[in-house]
């Protein structure tokens, strides 16, 4: 199968434009220039020499007993014996020069062996930057962001706020220009889809059409922030960092009931927590002062890790690989950070020690939950009048209790309190058959007698102890000190991490914000900030946004508003092939974005556009249409499952039972993640299989079924006024003369058709969705046809974009 | 990989116009690149647009493609392949303490004891591989055939050691061995997927889809599970009421349309997308074309003992020789049942043993022969193997029962290969005589993967993808090519 993720008419193509875009993004020192510690000579170092001369002292070599480092300014000055490796402005003295440029295969570095010798070119930088003084800047990541003054631009008019200065500013160095506003139409469905994963109505549009007020765009923008889809949307890609699923993952991969968690996020989100307060409950709600049922419930986002509860199993060891996964979690998610590497050694890139990486083990190693068949502990939510009715019996239980003898030797106990005691009885039996709505599994810190001692584990082995790690977070990433007080505990942690003085959290989270606005992020690595990771494209914007953040109390709702209302991502995405080969990712934002929509809004735009979707919000997950695998998971129970009756059919994406041994096909086809650990960046592919999907899937059929039943009633009777109903819910902006026509003519040959086989159009009509209402009156061959377009229109490329 | 064309490779937004190819020529751009760290020489798409378009390992490779047959569960090698006679002498004795000290067992505490064989065992061929009762067919092909019985892994719990073996690593998240394979080769047959997997007996793979998932590595590069039952792909079939023509009417449309918005917008994705239909529509012909083993002659049906319509082992395995046939690059079929604790008759290394071997030997050795008899098998890999081996010892739940079974064991098994560059009719390693240790020539896990990917033309150490920062490899840090199974 050829499979296109990009693809260009030839390698010829891409390869020609790989050097282009090179060029455009990373302009490399020219010769002449002092070159930039981070820009020219980091990656060099941290590429082609940290393996043997970076943090990770076990593997480190040259030099002395310590080894050689190149990753630090004393490091690359150590005495050698009479020599250093460097010596600042002085090239014949410098061994580092010696070694790289000898002509020896014994003495040569980096080691043929090892990879890529240094090109010329390297060299050169190398050597200009030790005659320059070879100074080291420390890892822009870790030096907290500080607000930078917002450039001059010559093209004053077209900022429509401080995100374009930045973005107009470099735009003016390469000599390109921004493209013009989007029309009205493409920005209606641009921002009602990247902002709440529904696709407007051709009333919505309409109206903004209409509009003819200066502030029509921000007040659009603010009713879809209002919109009560927006929090159902925007979580998605937090249960994606969170790894949250339906079932506990390995072989058995039993079912698990947390669904209350996902509901506490999308309410989050609707509601606009700050970040912090975010952060701080889901970290560490069950540790606030007077935590509430809320406050613990948002802890199990740290429950979403993996059980195993295949026999033969120790206990323990899964335990540990949930603790390790919480430590690679968090860092990933609030930091952009991998550990990962740490957990066996110490990072070979960045300043984390393995003892670090414990030391935050360590934190997180205090938890009650043991990967338990029964995932204890959890609570129990009750609805609102259960909750009452408990209370009440508790009360007059309470009551009884003060009533009758304290000691229970019922056989003792004078006979007149039989008629209480039966009540007694009777109560506490009514108590406890009152079922909670569902549980939450949650973080609960042990008890002070039964704390964990933290032990370094050897090659990442938990049976092969070293030396006690007391708890603690890495130096050497943020200099916020709130772990200072007393015991360092996840409260510590949290508050940690959202620290104004942490230069990575802000910074990551406006990234990945961005990201999901423009497809690509300001650090495009968003997942990577360390010395890995790309350097950002624009980095006194993401510094400017990261402080914007933190100012506006970590109000995302706020950044988000930023964002979407300014002239950069209002610009059209149609864009002149010469810019196109000047910024091909967009990187520059020198047009408009088009990226293609998630997994989850394709489904549920089809189904919105079909007038199938319920708008029910939260409880247990719901099983849409999925054929039957015939399978059971190793040592569990079938994967087939059950289609979901009534509205549960058609509900949102969210919703959707996720199974991680076999996730959803429907979804995990368009890159969604199986969610076995956090997902920061989904691939974004195009494949046949997709198509297959939303041509033949039951689901999208059925959408298309009801999608022609919509056209039929909504479009009136001619068929050129139904066809553009129909693109008009699917597209927003209406068809051209050849699209209709197009459309029209393919609804001539299929009712046609039809119209001979009766039979098959009764199935293209009806199956699955059911006979069509009696009042629609349309012929079914006319139905099945009208079918047949609206399955098209489901399938354009332009349904998949966000335009 | 270099992460910058990895990137490239996964940006969707939008791709040069075919205008742009003027200019620079593809040699004079590939030399450009070369100063920039292009990670070619590791292998993957570096140098092509289309993901999935075939290409040559960066070494000469003797395999093409692969077929791996998992006995998920992991079957007793100590009753089909590793042969133990002292076993048998001490057979019903309490197990030496020595051997069980710093142990831990799955099922088993305290001191187990000795389990012998129950099996006949025959030495076979010209190369008098010796091999139990149990596979009588496999004993027929025993000279085409290659054991590693000095194998060993790290994890003795099922799902985790099933990843070990397929990604390198006990825990979720990892690449799948076919996923890797089919990154750095692509596929030969457009119209089919590259990667397939099987499945047979009712039971997913322990690790569920991960065991043929593609981790970190886009989605095109995971495994597509066929059925035998209802679409053989997922959504294979138009729906009811719409027949191929009208299929082809109204795809005719969609791509006017995809045109129309093309010239409007000029994205070359759109056109990426059109394509895409179209594959889409010749797979919806080919994939269950191929799928149909009754197109296969009587006599090829009977060697395999597979029967069309049903779903079965030897039926896959004969979809598998159809499946690579036609140009598919991994086939990775997991049959269920191979755990054989002893819990109940099925899982009898007596005649629980006979009854399961049968689905499978019979198959497997038809398939080694029709391989050779189309010329298919010296480039061909086939690798047959569990996640683990089982216990010398009887396990414990079961030990005062009328069953005779094995606990799960991590420090030796035996797998098999065949074709694809390995030597035929050959041992390497051995298990000492009671079959607790691995007594010569170890092979870790890792070694086993680094010597797959050396015989499909890969450096262990370079195939890699670069994700959060680092360059991961199927091997992780380890592995070791075993030269001496190689021709």
């Amino acid at each position: 199968m050829v499979y296109g993720i990009p693809r260009g008419r030839s390698s010829t193509v891409i390869i020609a434009a790989l050097v282009v875009m090179a060029i455009v993004a990373v302009p490399l020192a020219a010769a002449g220039d002092s070159p930039s510690f981070t820009r020219d000579i980091k990656p060099l170092l941290s590429n082609r020499c940290a393996q043997c001369h970076g943090p990770d002292a076990e593997t480190r070599e040259g030099g002395d007993d310590e080894g050689l480092r190149l990753d630090t300014l004393e490091g690359s000055r150590a005495d050698l014996g009479g020599r250093a490796a460097i010596v600042p402005g002085k090239l014949d003295e410098s061994a580092l020069i010696a070694r790289i440029t000898s002509t020896d295969p014994d003495t040569v570095m980096p080691p043929p062996d090892s990879g890529t010798p240094l090109t010329p070119a390297e060299v050169d930088l190398l050597s200009r930057w030790i005659t320059a003084g070879a100074e080291y800047e420390p890892h822009w990541a870790y030096v907290p962001p500080q607000r930078p003054a917002v450039p001059v631009v010559k093209h004053a008019a077209w900022p429509k706020n401080e995100i374009d200065r930045f973005i107009l500013a470099r735009l003016e160095v390469e000599g390109l220009s921004p493209q013009p506003e989007a029309d009205r139409c493409t920005l209606a469905r641009r921002l009602a889809l990247d902002l709440t994963g529904l696709p407007p109505t051709p009333e919505e549009v309409d109206a903004f059409v209409a509009d003819e007020a200066p502030d029509a765009v921000e007040r659009f923008i603010d009713r879809l922030l209002e919109h009560d889809g927006y929090g159902e949307h925007v979580a998605r890609q937090w249960l994606d960092l969170a790894r949250y699923a339906d079932s506990a993952g390995y072989a058995e991969d039993r079912p698990r009931t947390i669904w209350g968690w996902r509901d506490w996020v999308i309410k989050a989100c609707d509601s606009n927590m700050p970040f912090d307060e975010f952060t701080i409950r889901q970290v560490a709600g069950d540790l606030l002062p007077d935590a509430t049922l809320d406050d613990r419930i948002a802890t199990a986002f740290h429950r979403n890790t993996l059980n195993n509860s295949e026999g033969g199993t120790i206990d323990e060891e899964f335990r540990v690989a949930a603790v390790i996964d919480r430590v690679n979690t968090t860092m990933s998610t609030w930091m952009g950070t991998t550990i990962a590497c740490a957990q066996c050694h110490d990072h070979k890139y960045d300043p984390l020690s393995q003892k670090e990486f414990f030391g935050i083990y360590a934190i997180l190693n205090q938890t009650a939950d043991a990967d338990s068949p029964n995932e204890s502990p959890f609570v129990a939510l009750f609805t609102p009048e259960q909750e009452a009715r408990r209370e009440l019996l508790a009360a007059e239980l309470a009551e009884i209790a003060k009533n009758v003898p304290a000691a229970r030797d019922k056989a003792l106990e004078p006979p007149e309190f039989r008629p209480l005691r039966e009540l007694q009885a009777s109560l506490q039996k009514q108590l406890d058959a009152i079922r909670p709505r569902t549980t939450v599994p949650v973080m609960e810190e042990l008890p002070d007698p039964q704390r964990r001692v933290t032990k370094l584990q050897y090659r990442g082995n938990w049976n092969d102890l070293g030396p006690e790690v007391s708890p603690g977070m890495p130096v050497a990433l943020s200099n916020a000190t709130p772990l200072a007080d007393g015991r360092p505990d996840r409260l510590a942690l949290a508050k940690w991490l959202v620290d104004p003085a942490n230069p990575l959290t802000a910074r990551v989270v406006v990234n990945r914000i961005w990201e999901r606005f423009f497809g690509i992020g300001i650090v495009s690595t968003s997942e990577e900030f360390g010395a890995q990771g790309e350097l950002p494209s624009h980095p006194e914007l993401l510094d400017w946004l990261a402080c914007e953040l933190v100012d506006r109390g970590w109000d995302t709702k706020a950044i988000i508003r930023l964002i979407v209302s300014s002239a950069a991502y209002r610009q059209t995405s149609k864009c002149p092939p010469e810019v196109i080969a000047r910024d091909q990712e967009n990187g520059l934002v020198s047009c408009g974005p088009r990226v293609r929509l998630s997994a989850e809004v394709i489904r549920d735009q089809a189904l919105a556009a079909s007038g199938l979707l319920s708008r029910k919000k939260g409880g247990p997950s719901v099983n849409p249409p999925q054929p039957d695998l015939g399978l059971t998971a190793a040592f569990g129970g079938g994967l087939d499952w059950t289609t979901s009756k009534g509205e549960d059919r058609y509900r949102r994406a969210i919703y959707t039972t996720w199974r991680r041994s076999n996730p959803y096909p429907s979804m995990a086809t368009f890159d969604a993640p199986n969610r076995e650990v956090c997902t920061v960046r989904r691939p974004r592919t195009n494949t046949p299989l997709q198509a297959l999907v939303t041509l033949n899937d039951p689901v999208y059929v059925e959408a298309a079924q009801a999608l022609a039943r919509r056209m039929i009633r909504e479009g009136g009777s001619n068929a050129a006024d139904r066809a553009i109903r129909g693109f008009r819910l699917v597209l927003a902006r209406s068809p051209t003369g050849p699209e209709i026509d197009r459309l029209i003519k393919l609804f001539d040959d299929a009712a046609a058709e039809y119209h001979s086989d009766a039979a098959a159009a009764k199935q293209m009509a009806t199956e699955p969705l059911g006979n069509p209402p009696a009042d629609l009156g349309a012929d079914t061959a006319d139905l099945a046809a009208w079918t047949v377009v609206a399955n098209v229109l489901l399938n354009l490329d332009e349904t998949f974009m966000c335009p | 990989m270099h992460p910058y064309l990895q990137h490239k490779l996964l940006a969707t937004r939008r791709q040069l116009l075919g205008s742009m190819a003027g200019g620079i020529g593809a040699i004079a751009a590939a030399e450009l690149l070369g100063g920039r760290a292009l990670g070619a020489t590791g292998g993957g798409p570096a140098d092509s647009a289309d993901p999935m378009a075939a290409r040559l390992p960066p070494l000469p490779a003797k395999a093409k493609r692969m077929i791996v047959i998992h006995l998920t569960g992991s079957p007793p090698n100590l009753d089909m392949y590793d042969h133990k006679p002292a076993l048998v002498a001490h057979d019903g004795q309490e197990c030496p303490a020595e051997f069980l000290a710093g142990k831990t067992f799955a099922f088993t505490s305290g001191t187990p004891k000795l389990l012998g064989t129950r099996r006949s065992w025959a030495k076979c061929g010209q190369s008098g591989i010796e091999l139990s009762d149990a596979i009588p067919n496999l004993q027929r092909v025993a000279d085409k055939l290659c054991f590693i019985k000095s194998m060993h892994t790290d994890q003795f719990n099922h799902a985790p050691a099933e990843l070990m073996v397929y990604t390198g690593s006990p825990r979720a998240g990892r690449p799948s061995l076919g996923a890797w394979v089919t990154y750095g080769l692509g596929t030969e047959n457009a119209d089919l997927p590259g990667f397939v997997a099987l499945i047979s007996s009712g039971t997913q793979p322990n690790a569920g889809t991960s065991s043929f998932g593609s981790g970190f590595l886009p989605s095109v590069y995971q495994g597509v599970q066929c059925r035998s039952k209802g679409d053989p792909v997922l959504y294979v079939s138009d729906p009811p009421g719409m027949d191929r023509a009208m299929r082809r009417r109204s795809l005719d449309a969609l791509r006017d349309l995809n045109e129309l918005q093309a010239r409007e917008l000029g994205n070359p994705e759109t056109l990426t997308r059109i394509a895409q239909y179209e594959l889409a529509y010749r797979m919806q012909t080919s994939v269950p074309d191929v799928m149909d083993i009754s197109k296969e002659p009587a006599h090829v049906l009977e060697a395999y003992g597979a029967e069309p319509g049903g779903s079965s082992l030897a039926n896959n395995i004969l979809l598998a020789r159809r499946l690579v046939e036609q140009g598919v690059r991994f086939v990775h079929l997991f049959d269920w049942g191979w755990d054989f604790h002893g819990t109940n008759p099925k899982e009898d290394i007596r005649d629980g043993l006979t009854t399961k071997a049968a689905t499978f030997d019979k198959p497997a050795a038809a398939l080694i022969e029709d391989l050779a008899e189309r010329g298919l098998l010296d480039d061909t890999l086939v690798l047959c193997t569990g996640e683990f081996g089982r216990t010398p010892f009887r396990e414990g739940r079961t030990a005062k029962g009328q069953v005779l079974g094995r606990d799960h064991y991590p420090d030796c098994f035996t797998v098999w290969m065949a074709g694809g560059g390995v030597k035929a009719g050959h041992v390497h390693g051995s298990t000492d005589e009671l079959g607790f240790n691995v007594a010569s020539d170890p092979v870790h896990v890792h070694d086993l993967q680094a010597t797959l990917l050396h015989l499909l033309g890969f450096e262990h150490t370079k195939l890699t993808w670069r994700f959060q920062g680092r360059d991961f490899r199927l091997t992780d840090v380890h592995g070791k090519v075993v030269k001496e199974i190689l021709v």
